[in-house]
């Protein structure tokens, strides 16, 4: 009797349980228009969340394209736009055009670490708290520091650090231009400069007077506008008031003498194995 | 009322579920790495006792208790509690899609989550009355959040210090349970 009990018990909570997903799953309305579109997208989306987009993640950016296709016109995933292939089936699936070149960006370390070490960091392994003890330990303020807050927050292995140097190293082909080491870094170092650009300029002394330290360091850019002048196709523009040269890439035929003339190579072509 | 606040901390701090009676340490190890997902987690897991004991009670004492069959609870409740989250996941993913994404996988991963079944069980054991159960629901979930919440605290902050490699991640996390557990302890007698 126990026995018959148990068994109709468990079948008819069983059932009853089947039964109750079954009512909800027919009666509480579909409510989520283009559920399905978003999946498609999701599935395009690199699925890495890394925020660059400036959704919470994947899923949310591509609520936020289905809804509104022209976004990703305008602000899309810099991720995704490295790879041409995938943009295209993201244009076919919403409908748009996507410039991806115009777009797409790349992270730069704007410093190649070459100021002097002037004494020995052994605290908390993190450019954040090293920075805190005499703005560092290099000669230099606005120095890298390599401590590897980048590395740790790079989704896509992009960043090195040399130990040697003490300074990040950024894999122009890995990156993906997603910029979280660009939030990351305490030196505000890392600069997400424009797909096209062709010069990187590895300095980030922002100031022109002379302040000790420069001079020490061997990338550092001493003002010396050899860059400026050396360029003949009005591709380099350097105001008065400047303390960097400004570049414009769409001029710029990458003929390298400004490269050559730089004193202390501070200048350095921008493509696949730059930094190295 | 008084026994009602009783029961609450007793739930939450005394018989603390994670550190007294070490239930779901899965979600306790596993989800504690971030302050925000530890947050989320909790929230979900809460709700779903608080569901769970709303609809477990019931069925104990209309169903079970009047077939002499109490000895069924705990499969009757594994039953029950997934067809629960089955249809709280369905019901919000339709009516509260963006909900929905803010619990994430935490509300599936509940399913089988054993403090959820727990709380359950020391509701029948106890013979708490309906209004009873659903407090001490909350207490176990208040609870189950509170140690979530310290743990992911302590973790963050374990993450840039300085720890010899072999003690790096779960280990360290094992002895900051340890001293957790024994810091609530402290709390035992107290009502």
């Amino acid at each position: 009797m126990d026995l018959l009990i148990t068994i109709v018990l468990i079948a008819a909570i069983g059932l009853l349980c089947g039964l109750a997903i079954y009512i909800v799953y027919i009666s509480v309305p579909h409510k989520v228009p283009g559920l399905k579109k978003i999946d498609e997208i999701n599935k395009l989306l690199p699925g890495m969340n890394c925020g660059a987009c400036g959704y919470a993640g994947c899923f949310a950016f591509a609520q936020q394209v289905v809804n509104n296709p022209q976004l990703a016109a305008s602000a899309s995933c810099p991720v995704l736009l490295g790879d041409s292939h995938v943009v295209k089936q993201l244009e076919v699936a919403l409908g748009v055009t996507i410039d991806a070149d115009a777009m797409s960006k790349k992270a730069m370390v704007r410093c190649t670490g070459a100021s002097e070490q002037v004494f020995e960091y052994t605290g908390i392994p993190s450019c954040k708290a090293a920075i805190l003890i005499a703005r560092g330990f290099k000669r230099c303020p606005f120095a890298c520091l390599g401590m590897g807050d980048c590395e740790r927050v790079c989704k896509y292995d992009a960043i090195t650090i040399d130990p040697e140097k003490r300074t990040a190293h950024i894999d122009y082909v890995k990156c993906t231009g997603c910029g979280l080491c660009a939030k990351e870094c305490p030196q505000k170092l890392i600069e997400m400069v424009p797909g096209r650009t062709t010069i990187a300029f590895r300095c980030n002394y922002p100031e022109l007077k002379n302040i000790p330290g420069r001079e020490r360091c061997e990338n550092a850019c001493i003002h010396c506008r050899k860059c400026f002048k050396a360029c003949r196709y009005e591709a380099i523009s350097w105001k008065k008031e400047q303390a960097v040269p400004e570049f414009h890439p769409e001029k710029c035929t990458l003929c390298g003498e400004c490269i050559e003339v730089c004193p202390n190579r501070t200048l350095e072509f921008f493509k696949p194995g730059f930094g190295k | 009322m008084t026994d009602l606040l009783a029961i609450f901390i007793g739930m939450a701090l005394i018989n603390n579920f994670v550190l007294v009676k070490f239930l779901g340490l899965c979600p306790f190890f596993g989800v504690s790495k971030k302050l925000t997902n530890a947050f989320s987690m909790s929230m979900a897991v809460t709700f779903v006792m608080l569901m769970a004991s709303a609809v477990t009670w019931p069925i104990t004492h209309y169903i079970l208790i009047p077939l002499d069959a109490e000895y069924l609870r705990t499969v009757v409740y594994i039953l029950v509690i997934a067809t629960l989250v089955q249809i709280i996941e369905l019901f919000i993913m339709r009516t509260n899609y963006s909900l929905y994404s803010a619990f994430g996988i935490y509300l599936a991963l509940i399913t089988t989550n054993c403090a959820v079944m727990g709380v359950t069980l020391v509701n029948t054991d106890e013979g708490f009355t309906f209004v009873e159960s659903m407090v001490s629901a909350l207490g176990a979930g208040t609870g189950f959040g509170l140690v979530l919440v310290l743990m992911s605290g302590i973790r963050e902050r374990l993450e840039i210090s300085q720890l010899p490699d072999s003690m790096k991640g779960l280990p360290v996390a094992f002895l900051v349970a340890a001293l957790m557990g024994l810091a609530f302890s402290g709390f035992a007698g107290m009502v």
